[in-house]
């Protein structure tokens, strides 16, 4: 009895985690599509622009980086690209579903970069971009954080 | 103060030492803001200096007793030695003036302490995976990790993020923390030190058991994890904590009848959150429940009343007026209602006895309001409710003692930065 009910319990837990883990990984409701690593080539991050076919935000991973570039695709078909790195203490921002969170202190920056909540007092720095032949230039040039 | 002065010196001056390889002066040093860095670019390490404080009055009715103190004020030094390694300091100075031993107090006697509230090392892994090691705040609750006064409505932080998860809670350990590659989820682990139960006091739950990384035992440990999902304008958070309350040796725990080792006389806590923020609405519902099932052996080797079980939880209800007008200001009005029982679950007479004052029920209403990011002015009305008082527990009754008022109202009007 005891063995049945608990495989009976594991299974429906299981059920419910595959369920969970399906609506967790729709596009409606994941704010981020996978990382895309890519290295620097000639001062640029190279994005394939079907990637924003999934999700308009996507996390572009520079190689050798220990911050990442999160790409928003704008709704006039513009993009921008924000460095994760918190303006107050430099910590490594996660995505929010309405921007970017620093944990260490709790400074919140909207999607373009701006300062919602404090300690940070300033935006986070932003990349120029440009399209080239199905490809989103994002110009790093010589920067390094 | 000296003490305090002399501690700020030092501080600066060794981080002065390691930033003079820059070739910078010191002055530029202290001066370089965070922007100034992200300019510079190819600089690898650097000192920031920051923090934040809060000043508060307080208008007690039942005691018809107002008080204002400078509650806060926290000065932060971090300092990047390169891309993988930083390091994170947060000192804090309570209620303004410290005095050390013989010194007369010419003021109203409020208690004042100087403690660091974070001094960790962060390895950077990666840009989604790190290790901090040293004294840090565990992710447990929503105020713990985000304490700053900008970023949590009402002059006083919520009650049962004060006395069911003793924000700020801090201990020295090693901690990992990271995200999915693939989802919006953080996740954490960390080992620490874990509470001294001898230092418990009835009506602060576990609050004073933090050892704080002031020569804490580390016979026990504790361990503690979180997992945090956003998913739209959600973000959901759940988190635990594990750990020994008895940090003695084999032979004084004995003596006491005391369970000691990494977890002896386990203290367990669980707790769950969820924040969400739309167009200037927000809302956060928290829940938190302690269990402590040995609280009758602490109860009966210290002379406590400690509880077996705790609870707490709140919700809270936010609106930005100044969302919609896309300004850089926020005037956000709130209400929160928050309950709490610090003995809802006792050991068996004698070893616990019921404490009504306890079982708490505030209902907060007030408003925030940043012209900046950065700097808050801030007041609210606190309803408080709680059970009557025991008897039992009674040492000084009426009338040499005022009777017991089981409603109260506080007025609370601050101001808070940080940068």
């Amino acid at each position: 009895m005891h063995r049945r009910k608990f495989i009976s319990s594991s299974c429906k837990i299981c059920l419910l985690g595959a369920a969970g883990y399906s609506v967790l990984q729709s596009e409606s409701c994941s704010p981020a599509s996978s990382v895309f690593k890519t290295p620097i080539t000639e001062g640029n991050l190279n994005v394939p622009l079907n990637l924003f076919d999934k999700s308009a935000l996507q996390i572009v991973r520079p190689n050798g980086w220990y911050y990442d570039v999160a790409v928003q695709k704008n709704a006039d078909n513009s993009y921008t690209a924000l460095l994760l790195q918190c303006t107050h203490q430099e910590n490594q921002l996660t995505p929010t579903g309405n921007g970017y969170h620093c944990s260490l202190h709790g400074s919140n920056f909207d999607k373009q970069g701006n300062v919602r909540k404090g300690p940070a007092e300033h935006p986070l720095y932003h990349f120029e971009t440009s399209v080239n032949n199905d490809i989103l230039n994002i110009h790093i040039n010589n920067f390094k954080p | 103060m000296k003490f305090l002065f002399a501690v700020i010196t030092t501080l600066l001056s060794l981080f002065t030492v390691s930033s003079q390889a820059q070739f910078r002066t010191n002055a530029q040093n202290l001066v370089l803001t965070n922007e100034d860095s992200l300019n510079y670019g190819s600089n690898k390490n650097k000192t920031v200096i920051s923090g934040y404080g809060n000043a508060n009055y307080q208008r007690d009715f039942n005691k018809e007793q107002s008080t204002a103190t400078l509650e806060r004020v926290v000065l932060f030094v971090g300092h990047r030695f390169n891309e993988k390694i930083s390091l994170f300091t947060e000192m804090e100075l309570e209620n303004a003036l410290v005095l050390s031993s013989g010194e007369s107090d010419e003021g109203n006697g409020g208690e004042a302490e100087i403690a660091m509230e974070q001094a960790f090392l962060k390895f950077n892994l990666n840009p989604q995976q790190y290790f901090v090691a040293g004294l840090f705040l565990p992710r447990i609750g929503i105020l713990n990790e985000n304490h700053l006064p900008v970023n949590f409505n009402g002059v006083e932080r919520p009650l049962v993020e004060q006395l069911i998860i003793p924000a700020t809670w801090r201990e020295i350990g090693v901690g990992f923390y990271g995200s999915l590659n693939n989802l919006p989820l953080n996740y954490d682990v960390a080992l620490m030190t874990g509470l001294n139960s001898a230092n418990f006091e009835h009506g602060s739950g576990f609050k004073e058991g933090r050892q704080q990384g002031s020569n804490a035992f580390a016979n026990n440990l504790a361990v503690t994890a979180a997992v945090q999902y956003s998913i739209s304008d959600f973000k959901f958070q759940v988190s635990g904590y594990a750990g020994g309350t008895v940090g003695l040796n084999q032979r004084s725990a004995d003596s006491l009848g005391l369970d000691n080792g990494a977890f002896g006389t386990p203290l367990y806590l669980g707790e769950a959150d969820i924040q969400y923020a739309r167009n200037g609405i927000s809302g956060k519902v928290l829940g938190v429940y302690v269990a402590y099932p040995d609280a009758d052996k602490i109860n009966v080797a210290y002379a406590k009343n400690m509880g077996s079980g705790m609870y707490g939880a709140y919700a809270e209800i936010g609106y930005d007026w100044l969302y919609r007008k896309q300004k850089t200001a926020q005037l956000i009005t709130f209400v929160r209602g928050e309950i709490l029982d610090l003995n809802s679950n006792l050991p068996a007479e004698p070893k616990g006895i019921y404490d009504g004052t306890e079982k708490q029920a505030h209902i907060i209403a007030g408003f925030s309001y940043l012209p900046i990011p950065n700097v808050v002015v801030k007041a609210d009305v606190r309803l408080l409710h709680t059970g009557p008082q025991n008897p039992a527990l009674v040492i000084n009754p009426p009338p040499n003692a005022l009777p017991y008022q089981q409603n109260n109202q506080f007025l609370n009007i601050g101001i808070g930065y940080s940068f």
